[in-house]
């Protein structure tokens, strides 16, 4: 990461931020001060997002030890990958991190299409970032009203899920379910959008800013929100570095990398927006980077719009036979169209090699590593999940500080256990 | 880039109560807000044409299943739902299932046998609602999977519209 640049406050003036507020001094006149209380929290607590178990050893209120425990939602999505073969594997990204299926959809085509050498045209790009932008929104609305939640604030809970209901619906509406999608192909996605889909969905665009601010009215100058998101969890640049966060997490500590804009993929170098980054990179820097990320991404989807009127009609999905099915009516007709069709659902190979292909997801740099021997089921298959580097940042965040930090900095590090565990 | 603002607390804000009435009035504002709930088993969600239900076999007006037994579908199944034992038939296209299961409870409505079938005998149906007393009464076999054409026609109307693309075979 050569080019990251550090921006906003100095070391120092971090350094002293972080110790402003202190509660890793531990009150020597409380009573209970020495006697440790291991304290399991998890799996099934609902401020751990998820099945996540964390050990915590606690002094009094502080946290001495924090260590979390992985694995309780482990299905073998690798494995199973090898076993599926390269096509099928497609509904299972989709259960990755649930909150945006499309998203990783998109992840796992791009990285088999870098393999395949296969050119997506360009309107089926741009629905993949309209789609890509859209699951952004979603997710970061499940961030905002799971964190608000767990800090209390109960009605932030039932704004943010009324709005990422509309997504759903117009989800539902375009590509057939709310969830779990499984909408993008290899070369391409599996329908176009029509018009009154983009309507719609620009209708939604139109409105949603204006919701963006009701839910800062609620958060942003709220006093408890405040307190207990303010200087708690400090990630310093070279934190993030160490434990290589990406994403929102790595931004609110001011360092500008996003992959959008480091390596371009999905034709996002066309498009105009901002890359926001917060300066001290606390819990409260993490929720405002988020807010603005919302904000860009409805500038990326109204873009996206834009160009989807322009490409009205064009292929959104790659003449090439070795990996895309061929359209149904030729089917019937041509014995050649035939054999592809059965060719590509039983048996769809891709050359042999390794190919590495990341996106900017909504929790950080989302890769997928996949490895062919040239034959219809891969020989490896490795998901690169942000979810799984935010947990691990959490004894270095949590430690030392009061029991009560602890929810806000799960929440603001943001994370899906079903990415985690896979 | 663009450096987020941190904000800092006004004196009101510091007060907390006027903001707490503040956020009251957002709260109060909204009971006069359009209902967003759905009292769901009453209300349905609304099912179009690209709706993924659950997968049908299509009964032409010949009264029969097109469904060939090519296991094309069974092969693309990644749930690994269906259960196909071919055999011959005296009717035009020689070959017919003589066992055609899909298990509901592994199916996972991903669509991807629709899309493999090439003799468009298997569609998405707008069926969602799955709930019976047993395991056994939700493997479907050709009896239950049967539906008329006529209840599927949107559905085929808009695959066939979604596949109008690249008219002319390709040469690869
Ligand atoms: S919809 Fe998907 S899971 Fe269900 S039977 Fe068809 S291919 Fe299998
Ligand atoms: S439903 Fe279609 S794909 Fe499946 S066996 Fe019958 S003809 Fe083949």
């Amino acid at each position: 990461m050569s080019t990251v640049q550090r921006t906003g406050v100095d070391d120092e003036t971090r350094t002293k931020r972080t110790f402003e507020y202190a509660p890793g001094v531990v009150d020597r006149d409380d009573p209970l001060h020495g006697e440790l209380l291991e304290l399991n929290m998890g799996p099934q607590h609902p401020a751990t997002h998820g099945v996540l178990r964390i050990q915590v050893l606690l002094d009094g209120e502080n946290m001495v030890k924090v260590e979390p425990d992985v694995g309780y939602l482990h299905r073998g999505k690798e494995k199973t990958c090898e076993s599926l073969g390269w096509r099928k594997f497609f509904v299972h990204t989709d259960r990755l991190d649930y909150l945006q299926p499309l998203m990783n959809n998109c992840a796992y085509a791009l990285a088999l299409e870098q393999l395949g050498g296969i050119q997506v045209p360009e309107r089926g790009q741009t629905i993949r970032v309209l789609l890509m932008e859209l699951s952004r929104i979603m997710a970061h609305l499940i961030y905002l009203g799971t964190t608000s939640i767990d800090l209390g604030a109960v009605t932030m809970f039932f704004f943010t899920f009324s709005e990422r209901e509309k997504i759903y619906a117009l989800l539902d509406a375009y590509t057939g379910h709310r969830m779990n999608n499984t909408y993008i192909r290899i070369g391409g996605v599996y329908a176009d959008v029509e018009e009154h889909a983009e309507r719609e969905i620009r209708a939604w665009l139109a409105q949603f800013p204006r919701k963006i601010d009701e839910f800062e009215t609620m958060l942003t100058g709220n006093r408890i929100w405040y307190d207990r998101n303010r200087n708690v969890g400090i990630l310093t640049p070279q934190m993030c570095k160490d434990w290589s966060l990406t994403g929102p997490n790595l931004r609110a500590s001011g360092v500008e990398w996003d992959l959008r804009k480091q390596q371009p993929y999905s034709g996002y170098e066309h498009y105009e927006f901002e890359v926001p980054v917060g300066t001290i990179g606390d819990c409260y820097d993490r929720y405002a980077v988020r807010i603005e990320e919302m904000r860009q991404s409805v500038r990326l989807a109204e873009q996206a719009l834009d160009r989807l009127a322009r490409t009205r009609g064009a292929e959104f999905l790659a003449d090439d036979r070795r990996y895309v099915l061929p359209p149904k009516s030729t089917v019937h007709t041509s014995m050649e169209e035939l054999i592809h069709q059965f060719k590509i659902v039983t048996d769809m190979s891709l050359p042999k090699g390794e190919a590495y292909h990341a996106v900017e997801a909504s929790k950080g740099e989302l890769g997928f590593f996949v490895a062919s021997d040239g034959t219809s089921h891969p020989l490896r298959c490795h998901i690169r999940a942000p979810g799984l580097m935010n947990v691990q940042a959490i004894p270095v965040l949590a430690e030392g500080r009061l029991f009560s930090d602890m929810v806000s900095i799960i929440g603001s590090l943001d994370f899906v256990m079903g990415e985690v565990d896979r | 880039m663009v450096i987020v603002k941190r904000k800092e607390l006004s004196l009101a804000e510091k007060l907390y109560l006027p903001e707490v009435l503040r956020g009251l009035s957002v709260t109060f504002r909204k009971m006069f807000e359009p209902k967003v709930t759905r009292q769901y088993p009453e209300e349905p969600l609304p099912k179009t044409e690209v709706t993924r239900g659950q997968p049908r076999l299509v009964v032409n007006e010949d009264d029969a299943i097109a469904c060939v037994s090519c296991g094309l579908c069974e092969a693309a199944c990644p749930a690994y739902a269906i259960t196909i034992d071919g055999g011959e038939t005296d009717r035009a296209i020689e070959r017919e299932p003589k066992r055609f299961d899909i298990d509901m409870l592994r199916c996972i409505l991903c669509g991807f046998c629709e899309e493999a079938c090439p003799k468009d005998a298997i569609y998405m149906s707008d069926e969602l609602e799955l709930a019976d007393y047993s395991r056994e009464a939700l493997i479907y076999d050709i009896e239950k999977l049967k539906r008329p054409k006529a209840a599927l026609q949107k559905r085929i109307d808009y695959v066939n519209r979604i596949n109008k693309r690249w008219q002319t075979p390709s040469s690869t």
